[in-house]
């Protein structure tokens, strides 16, 4: 099992002033999986994604990708390791275009420096189209290759976040963290975007998301883990979940 | 901007460069618009900080005042000729702002605005209190001008062209920089800091370099300042400068290339024209800065262009 790990979450813990955000959590994120981590408001799930992304640095613990301590590395380091984000209320960049984007997104796997881009190298061109047809093509993945050259932010919010998504994508990550993937859309699009992450792990990236919508991760996830004020409450298959009784009161039930 | 638009713009650019390099005889004019070129090389250096990727700098007067002095003394005391001094002065500025850009860029608003006023200050304070270098508070003097082969550059129409055909290769090299990988990287920095870093930008070490590239443009134009005009004092130095500078990109516009060249414009002739101005020029920049702000926070071309294109969809 442990040669199948990608992601291994040992005993983290993290602390604001006061508050113990996370205390203890540890699961294995298999690869190849879609793995969910669900919990009221408050269990801790942003933190968790903090803490695996690099934005924060847990107070003990280990956080290991594929063999390797990441915790407290930077967070350009780690999408260079392969791994990527996106936002809950979806971060894109206003100013540029969709396909420019996705761009920023191939930033770890371009090379090209200041100077590069002035004088403009044959290698650089080369790398600059090599980018370009990378983007497109993760573009068209997400379907919205026709509004490419569009300003991101002319685009309705559920377009928004499927940029948002290629974005993450044109970093070639091995390990996708999507932050409330379906926050804001309608049921329409959440069905779509069911589809595209089973689309994406079929790509061999594993997907952790942190989710609200109860039906899209108990359709799509492999594994769920639970959190409940920052403590693992419980791990298992959707069914297995389902049927506990502690995530029922916790945070099913409350749910009605 | 694409390549053939880029193209296009250049040669458009070059023909007026080369139409007002034989039209204007006059030496006033000649002397005003090499100050505006040189201004445009300022505004451009910090249009590349301030507008794209977001970090402001109220300091920028001591990397153009590095770039002047630094060139008056390797020429003057040390003797060196300006094009051996021309490589290591803009050296010097880029390795000095990138030493102070990395620690100082870690702030940001407010912080980063003092942060930068306080490194103006300093280089203020070293071009008027350094005696044996810099001459102090009345400066120096008996700089010697460019050559180019036997031609002298000294302020009037060879000047002007000089000044013109760098500040038209900065604008080329800069459209391009902001077209590619860097530049997307700081445009997406001047959005959003947390997103960019999330894309995998090393944000800590981006903003260093283009502080450093930004003070190698300034440096530059300090150069040729020096060099056209012959003579340097701190006061073309001072935080006024630097607020000068900063007003130019904000009336050009953020974030827009050849909005430098409209900003530099308007501040440099606005005092000529409005002699009153002298005592208050203070006063009026900051009156400007708050209009524009409030009014046109796109900075003047752009909120004009686009005031006309309301105007155009009403009628």
């Amino acid at each position: 099992m442990a040669d199948r790990t990608i992601l291994h979450i040992d005993g983290v813990s993290k602390a604001f002033g006061g508050v113990q955000a996370l205390y203890r959590v540890g699961f294995r994120v298999a690869k190849g999986h879609i793995q969910a981590v669900i919990g009221p408001n408050g269990a801790g799930k942003t933190t968790l994604f903090n803490v695996i992304t690099g934005a924060t640095c847990p107070d003990e613990g280990r956080i290991v990708l594929e063999g390797m301590e990441i915790q407290g590395r930077p967070m350009h380091e780690l999408v260079a390791r392969g791994i990527a984000r996106t936002f809950q209320n979806v971060e894109l960049f206003a100013s540029l275009t969709v396909l420019e984007n996705v761009l920023v997104g191939r930033h770890v796997r371009t090379r090209c420096g200041l100077v590069g881009a002035m004088v403009r190298w044959p290698w650089v061109e080369r790398e600059e189209r090599g980018a370009r047809d990378a983007a497109m093509e993760l573009l068209g993945f997400v379907g919205l290759e026709e509004v490419a050259h569009k300003m991101s932010g002319d685009l309705p919010f559920g377009w928004q976040r499927l940029v948002e998504i290629a974005r993450a994508l044109a970093s070639d990550p091995r390990l996708l963290l999507l932050d409330e993937p379906a926050a804001g859309l309608n049921a329409v699009e959440t069905a779509a975007l069911a589809d595209l992450i089973q689309k994406i792990r079929s790509r061999g990236i594993t997907v952790v998301l942190v989710e609200h919508d109860m039906n899209l991760t108990m359709d799509i996830s492999d594994r769920i883990v639970v959190l409940d004020r920052g403590r693992k409450l419980a791990e298992g298959t959707p069914r297995e979940i389902q049927a506990d009784e502690a995530v029922m009161e916790a945070y099913l039930g409350r749910k009605g | 901007m694409t390549g053939k638009r880029r193209l296009w713009a250049t040669t458009a650019f070059a023909g007026a460069i080369a139409v007002a390099s034989m039209a204007v005889s006059n030496a006033y004019h000649q002397q005003l618009l090499t100050v505006i070129g040189i201004h445009t090389l300022l505004a451009l250096g910090l249009n590349m900080l301030m507008g794209y990727a977001g970090q402001i700098s109220l300091g920028h007067a001591a990397f153009y005042g590095l770039g002047a002095y630094g060139t008056g003394i390797l020429t003057t005391h040390y003797g060196w000729s300006p094009w051996a001094a021309f490589p290591l002065v803009l050296v010097a500025a880029g390795a000095v702002a990138y030493v102070i850009g990395r620690p100082t860029l870690k702030l940001s608003g407010y912080y980063l605005a003092m942060g930068t006023l306080g490194l103006g200050i300093i280089g203020h304070v070293i071009f008027r209190e350094w005696d044996s270098m810099t001459g102090g508070a009345s400066g120096m003097v008996g700089i010697p001008p460019l050559q180019v082969g036997g031609t002298v550059l000294s302020l009037g129409r060879s000047g002007m062209i000089l000044v013109w055909v760098v500040v038209l290769m900065a604008f080329f090299f800069c459209d391009r920089l902001v077209d590619s990988r860097i530049g997307r990287a700081l445009r997406a920095l001047g959005d959003s800091q947390g997103a960019a870093a999330a894309c995998g930008v090393d944000t800590g070490r981006l903003k260093a370099v283009i502080f450093s590239f930004s003070a190698v443009l300034t440096a530059l134009a300090g150069f040729l300042y020096a060099h056209l005009v012959g003579f340097i004092s701190p006061s073309s130095f001072d935080f006024l400068m630097s607020i000068r500078m900063v007003t130019m990109v904000v009336i050009g516009g953020m974030a827009s290339i050849y909005g430098s060249l409209f900003g530099a414009s308007v501040i440099t002739l606005l005092p000529e024209w409005l002699h009153v101005f002298s005592d208050y020029e203070m006063m009026v920049y900051g009156l400007v800065l708050m209009l524009v702000m409030i009014f046109l926070p796109q900075g003047l071309t752009r909120g004009v262009l686009d005031a006309l294109e309301g105007v155009k969809s009403e009628s």
